[in-house]
């Protein structure tokens, strides 16, 4: 097995869904916060691209969150079970990408990291995107069948999916009373053993 | 995984406006895979119902036997990686889903800029230039710069042309052609362009595209 090491900041953000999918994987991983102090020092000598998170497999280091969920995923059937169901694993991914580059306008005003009216950027921006983008999960998750998005069995965009969904719901109180079967899928993917461990845990 | 023959090779249909936008690259893919596909250009008055007929409104959508695929980069990760065009082991494969993703995150902040070039939408050009344009360039060519010196085959990942370079060498030469003088400061990148872009089926196919 090779040593993996994932450094991230010590905050879920862009480095929850991959550890998640270490856990769902039952795959050892040092999970490495990088402080506010020492990241200048790490962006500059360590990060390919001068962002985390980054994933280390035996000292070599792969950047971007997407391409680190699919690596480890991949290797441990989480990817899907044919080229075309990881096709749709990745299409819903970067369907959510979009749809978090539009939504984030309005949830780091939500979560202080940027000034603005909540309310008017909510209006503006935040109902527009999910009402753009979850009717889409939620008709996949009816036409798949199996309670997850993909197949039969969960695959890292379930564990994205879900994660950002808490993560919202946990910042934004009511905002997917219209979607219970957005809020079933997410409780589904976190009762999954590894993934609910993981979260009690971290 | 087994062989597919000729006589088992899937039919694919790849729907898009009959311009190159984020259509180009998966076409070129198919090209390079040397795979037969219908190029179908779905025209503005079509759109409105086709548009239902796809999964998520969009479009690129590539159909496989009928069956949908959409969202541009899962259409060219999945062509690419049944032909040899994805990476030649699992850690080359990340790395360029990576490079992919990170071009993506350059686009979206450049596009503020670009898509006025165009004549997309509204905006002070200059303005957008100054604040959109030179900063995101400035951030991303550098490390793509870096990525072909260290990698050091004049491709992107490996030694062998992957979905990342067709993707990199549309957007740098579409921005060279439509902002002269634009990537002078990066003469890396264009040499790459040239390079993908001389690549005998790819040749062909831009010099054979209706747009």
């Amino acid at each position: 097995m090779p040593a993996y090491k994932f450094y991230y900041f010590p905050i879920r953000g862009l480095g929850e869904a991959p550890r998640q999918i270490f856990a769902l994987a039952g795959v050892e991983f040092e999970n490495i916060g990088i402080s506010d102090e020492k990241w200048e020092t790490f962006q500059k000598t360590e990060t390919p691209f001068g962002q985390m998170p980054l994933l280390e497999v035996d000292g070599k280091q792969i950047p971007q969150s997407f391409a680190i969920c699919r690596y480890i995923a991949s290797q441990h059937g989480l990817a899907g079970k044919t080229p075309f169901e990881a096709a749709w694993v990745d299409a819903l991914a970067d369907q959510y990408k979009d749809f978090n580059n539009d939504f984030k306008k309005f949830f780091y005003v939500q979560l202080g990291f940027e000034d603005g009216d909540k309310e008017e950027y909510k209006k503006e921006h935040g109902i527009p995107a999910r009402d753009k983008f979850f009717p889409l999960i939620v008709k996949q998750i009816k036409d798949n069948g199996s309670g997850l998005l993909v197949g039969s069995s969960a695959t890292w965009v379930d564990i994205l999916i879900a994660e950002a969904v808490s993560r919202i719901a946990e910042n934004v109180p009511g905002f997917f009373e219209s979607y219970p079967e957005i809020i079933a899928h997410q409780q589904k993917v976190h009762s999954i053993p590894q993934i609910k461990k993981w979260i009690e845990a971290r | 995984f087994s062989a597919i023959s000729q006589s088992t090779m899937p039919a694919y249909k790849l729907y898009y406006f009959s311009i190159r936008g984020l259509g180009e690259v998966p076409r070129q893919i198919l090209a390079l895979a040397d795979v037969k596909f219908e190029n179908v250009g779905i025209t503005k008055e079509q759109w409105p119902e086709f548009k239902s007929k796809t999964p998520f409104g969009q479009m690129p959508v590539l159909e496989v036997d009928g069956k949908q695929i959409p969202q541009s980069f899962a259409i060219a990760r999945y062509v690419a990686s049944q032909h040899g065009l994805a990476g030649k082991t699992p850690f080359e494969a990340a790395w360029v889903d990576a490079l992919a993703d990170q071009y993506k995150d350059f686009n979206n902040d450049f596009k503020k800029f670009f898509y006025l070039v165009l004549g997309f939408g509204e905006g002070d050009l200059e303005a957008a230039k100054l604040e959109h344009g030179i900063p995101a360039r400035d951030k991303f060519f550098p490390l793509v710069v870096k990525q072909l010196k260290s990698n050091g085959t004049g491709f992107l990942v490996g030694d062998s042309v992957t979905w990342v370079d067709v993707l990199y060498a549309e957007g740098s030469s579409r921005v060279a052609h439509e902002v002269p003088g634009f990537l002078d400061d990066y003469p890396e990148v264009l040499e790459h362009a040239k390079k993908i872009h001389a690549i005998p089926q790819i040749k062909k196919w831009i010099e054979a595209r209706p747009v």
